[in-house]
């Protein structure tokens, strides 16, 4: 499986983890080429339904970024994430979904290099989990 | 060897087919269920409370039998009203069972959708098409009074642990009283018209008089909590167990031609159908229940069984005929029953339900639906999700005589070299009461 | 289709499920005053034992229930395809899986039952692994779900494709809540657009009677469990209630006697997955801020793929629907 590039789609808050990510880019940090980014407002608006069509469309993780909280510019739009992600990824895993393959993380704007981090484990991670199979017959 | 499939065969539960071999000698008929039903195993992994609606799917019974598993699970009993609520639902389901069986009957030999127009009316001469939409009315009453107790007609959903969802409307006594007084009549008129053109003279069912397996054991509910009665083929009692001891009297055998397994007496061991021996088999349903010979509790439906037995003699009986006319016996009963439980103080309580305090690890509920007995039994861990269920319904249960009935229902049109149709409808008309 | 002295040929045919279906439509026949006026019912094994070859004089409606489980079923639905103008899921089982399709969740590896080896023994259907719904194995022309469907549902399916308009029985909508098409369709006969779906518009909520309020509830509740059995939003009081991401149309029946939604119209038309938009109503409930009492509470909500897609999950669980084949 060495050579399966996974496709990986980030939903990123636009207060601070688009920034965090826009500032690991203009500073050269390596990162990994296989994640796509999807700028949000926040991530409380994140609908569930985004993660599950990005997986159902051929995503093989999903990252969701958002402000550390107490940090939501929307004041507690991240908590609404927070409140979500666990009961979305007991459901994941009920369908047969890995654990590692959906995230939620909080990353500040000052913070380009836990992005960075992040986002490499991340494919490491999934290269290893190989391509995410939808348990079509 | 040629080989005939019935499939399109009227008026039965499960999707099944009839295959006929004949290979030099006599046919062998296969009664075949030709989709997989596993209601167990649909069971495992869910929570507990959901079982009563999941388990609706195998008939609208098992949702009152899957309830009353719920509150040995839960360790409660449900308040009166609750019960009696429940048990009119239950006395409901047999009306709108057996009317729909006397419906297709009545309906066997002319479309039910033929326009009156196109019929010719023979004064003086009971109609069949009047019957049939009188039945077809009732049917209609019966659903409405089982959407009114149960929320949904065939998939009920108001049996809950402990009791029932919701307490009834003001308006809904009444209706419920009124709709049990119609099918009682209903009831009462159709067996005045089954008694001229069905029993014992049988126009309806000439082609099918001689038809009969057994007698057999048969199964039913004993009169005293969680306890089963098994008879013998003669109507004697057995023996009286508990219901959870059902799996050890009782056995499953699969054949790799059916989808549903047959079910029998372990002790006896199970006899190929081929050979024809109905020894190691039981039944359950209408005639089970009546094989004791024991009096009916109500006035019309036993002044029914009495006409049974000076015609057809006493109890037990096996027959097709016997089956039918059973079948007129419990629905009388039933209707007489509902009239006396849709009555507001039975059916008026404060509180509808028990609310349980803690959460157990076993349940299990037998109960007589119109079918005959079937029985829930299951294991929860303790967030109360579904480790391992056991089910037997009535369909599984009756599995190996309705393969007898097949069975005799083609050999005499065989034997004597009638067209197809004629055991095809031999073979509907023999099932249909079971 | 229906001039003046041609009746419509209707069939009715159900797969794998139960017959629930076929009886709520011999129902029908009681209540549209006479079905036979309009229809020429040529196929309906369950009531007249009409033989497949029936089929092949073509039929205009045909009424189909049940789940796609076995060859046997594929094949009665490519054949009604086929043969009929009008092709239509009756139920939960045929418009999305219904209960058949929790089979799905763990698809076993050994088919039902052994192939039988000897010849003069007769043949099974073989089963298919998946249960599917109807649309995933043909095209299908209308829908109309529940599970059972509710009666005025049905009727409005058959007075819109049978009666085309003209059956004198009048039945009130207004708990249903229809789109205008369907609700057009049954006065004047005008056929819907292909695909629509005999059932209200929006979700659940829409129709139930209960009172919703504030919806921060923090709990997980059980149905087992006291709760107010009339009144307030079952949702806010903790319980799963699935009637916020399931279509219209029943009338809030099972909220209506105090018990939650369990999802059998399928998902509401403008969310995209059901399990998805549970969770976002179920976690719009909690009202913690603190990471380890939400997974506690999370652990107290059990089955979540059985129960979100109880009856939806071929055809409307997004992850898990096969394509088309």
């Amino acid at each position: 499986m060495s050579d399966f590039e996974p496709q990986i789609i980030a939903f990123l808050c636009n207060w601070c983890t688009y920034v965090a990510a826009d500032a690991a880019g203009v500073s050269r940090f390596i990162q990994k080429p296989n994640v796509r980014v999807i700028r949000m407002n926040c991530s409380g608006m994140v609908d569930p339904s985004y993660i599950i069509k990005a997986f159902a469309s051929g995503a093989d993780g999903v990252l969701v970024g958002g402000c550390w909280p107490g940090d939501c510019h929307y004041i507690s739009g991240n908590i609404k994430a927070m409140r979500r992600a666990p009961l979305l990824q007991k459901l994941l895993g009920e369908l047969g979904m890995e654990e590692l393959r959906f995230r939620l993380k909080w990353i500040a704007a000052s913070e380009p290099g836990p992005y960075q981090k992040t986002i490499n484990e991340m494919t490491e991670e999934i290269r290893k989990l190989g391509p995410y199979k939808r348990s079509a017959a | 060897m040629s080989k005939v499939t019935f499939d399109s065969l009227r008026w039965l539960e499960q999707p099944a087919q009839v295959t006929v071999t004949v290979n030099g000698g006599p046919p062998r008929a296969y009664f075949q269920a030709t989709s997989p039903r596993d209601a167990a195993a649909l069971c495992k992994g869910r929570l507990v409370e959901e079982l009563p609606r999941i388990l609706s799917i195998l008939s609208p019974a098992h949702h009152l039998c899957a309830a009353q598993a719920l509150d040995r699970l839960f360790n409660v009993e449900p308040p009166a009203v609750a019960l009696n609520m429940r048990e009119a639902l239950r006395r409901v389901l047999f009306v709108r069972h057996f009317l729909r069986k006397f419906y297709f009957l009545a309906s066997s030999q002319e479309s039910p959708f033929a326009e009156l127009r196109s019929r010719e009316v023979r004064p003086g001469k009971r109609d069949l098409h009047g019957v049939v939409q009188d039945l077809s009315r009732h049917l209609s009453l019966a659903q409405e009074a089982a959407i009114i107790l149960g929320g949904r007609a065939d998939h009920p959903v108001t049996a809950v642990a402990g009791g029932v969802s919701r307490s009834l409307r003001e308006e809904h006594h009444p209706r419920l009283a009124e709709i049990a007084a119609a099918c009682r009549d209903c009831a009462v008129r159709l067996s005045a018209f089954v008694r001229e053109d069905v029993f014992p003279a049988g126009k309806l069912l000439a082609d099918v008089q001689d038809i009969a397996v057994g007698p057999l054991a048969s199964l039913s509910l004993a009169p005293e909590p969680d306890r089963l009665i098994l008879r013998d083929a003669k109507g004697k009692e057995l023996e009286r167990f508990a219901t959870t001891a059902l799996f050890d009297k009782v056995a499953l055998q699969r054949e790799p031609w059916s989808y549903e397994p047959f079910a029998f007496l372990k002790d006896k061991g199970w006899k190929d159908l081929a050979a024809g021996s109905a020894e190691s088999l039981f039944f359950v349903g209408p005639l089970a229940r009546l094989n004791g010979g024991e009096a009916v509790a109500t006035p019309l439906a036993e002044a029914e069984r009495l006409r049974l037995v000076e015609a057809m003699g006493p109890f037990p009986h096996g027959g097709v005929l016997a089956a039918y006319w059973a079948m007129l016996v419990q629905l009388l009963e039933a209707a007489e029953v509902l009239v006396a439980t849709c009555e507001v103080e039975k059916l008026s309580g404060p509180a509808p339900r028990t609310i349980p305090t803690a959460l157990g690890q076993e349940g299990h509920a037998a109960l007589e639906s119109p079918q005959g007995l079937i029985y829930h039994r299951f294991r929860a861990d303790e967030r109360g999700v579904v480790q391992e269920a056991q089910i037997l319904d009535a369909a599984t249960a009756n599995n190996a005589l309705l393969a007898l009935l097949a069975q005799r229902a083609v050999e005499e049109p065989v034997a004597q070299s009638k067209p197809w149709e004629v055991a095809r409808k031999r073979v509907e008309l023999s099932l249909l009461p079971f | 289709m229906s001039r003046p002295g041609q009746k419509v040929k209707l069939a009715v045919h159900t797969a794998t499920g139960c017959r629930a279906c076929e009886q709520g439509m011999l129902d029908v026949n009681n209540e549209v005053s006479e079905l036979g006026r309009f229809a020429e019912v040529v196929f309906w094994p369950y009531v007249l034992g009409t033989p497949w070859e029936a089929v092949e004089g073509g039929v205009d409606v045909a009424l189909f229930a049940g789940a796609i489980h076995t060859e046997a079923d594929r094949q009665a639905a490519m054949k009604l395809r086929e043969r009929s103008k009008i092709l239509v899921s009756v139920g939960a089982c045929a418009a999305f899986g219904g209960l058949p399709g929790l089979v799905n969740l763990a698809p076993p590896a050994e088919p039902a039952v052994a192939a039988t080896e000897s010849e003069d023994k007769p043949t099974l259907p073989r089963t298919e692994p998946r249960a599917l719904a109807l649309s995933q194995v043909v095209e299908v022309d209308y829908v109309v779900p529940g599970c059972p469907p509710t009666q005025n549902l049905l009727w409005a399916a058959t007075l819109a494709l049978v009666c085309r308009g003209e059956s004198p029985a009048r039945l009130s909508y207004s708990v249903a809540r229809l789109p205008e098409a369907v609700a057009e369709a049954i006065t004047s006969g005008v056929l819907p657009p292909r695909g629509t779906v005999f059932a209200g518009e929006k979700a659940v909520c829409g129709s139930c009677s209960r009172v919703k309020e504030e919806k921060k509830s923090g709990t997980c509740k059980r149905p087992y469990q006291a709760y107010d059995l009339t009144g307030r939003c079952l949702l806010e009081q903790g319980l799963v209630c699935q009637g916020v991401a399931t279509q219209e149309g029943c009338g809030g029946l099972c909220t209506g006697v105090g018990v939650p939604c369990r999802g059998c119209f399928g998902k509401a038309p403008a969310i995209m997955d059901p399990g998805a938009k549970m969770v976002s109503a179920i976690a719009s409930t909690f009202d913690s801020k603190n990471a380890q009492e939400i997974a506690g509470l999370v652990g107290s909500f059990v089955d979540l793929a059985g129960t979100f897609y109880r009856y939806s999950l071929p055809s409307q669980c997004a992850l898990l629907a096969p394509r088309r084949g």
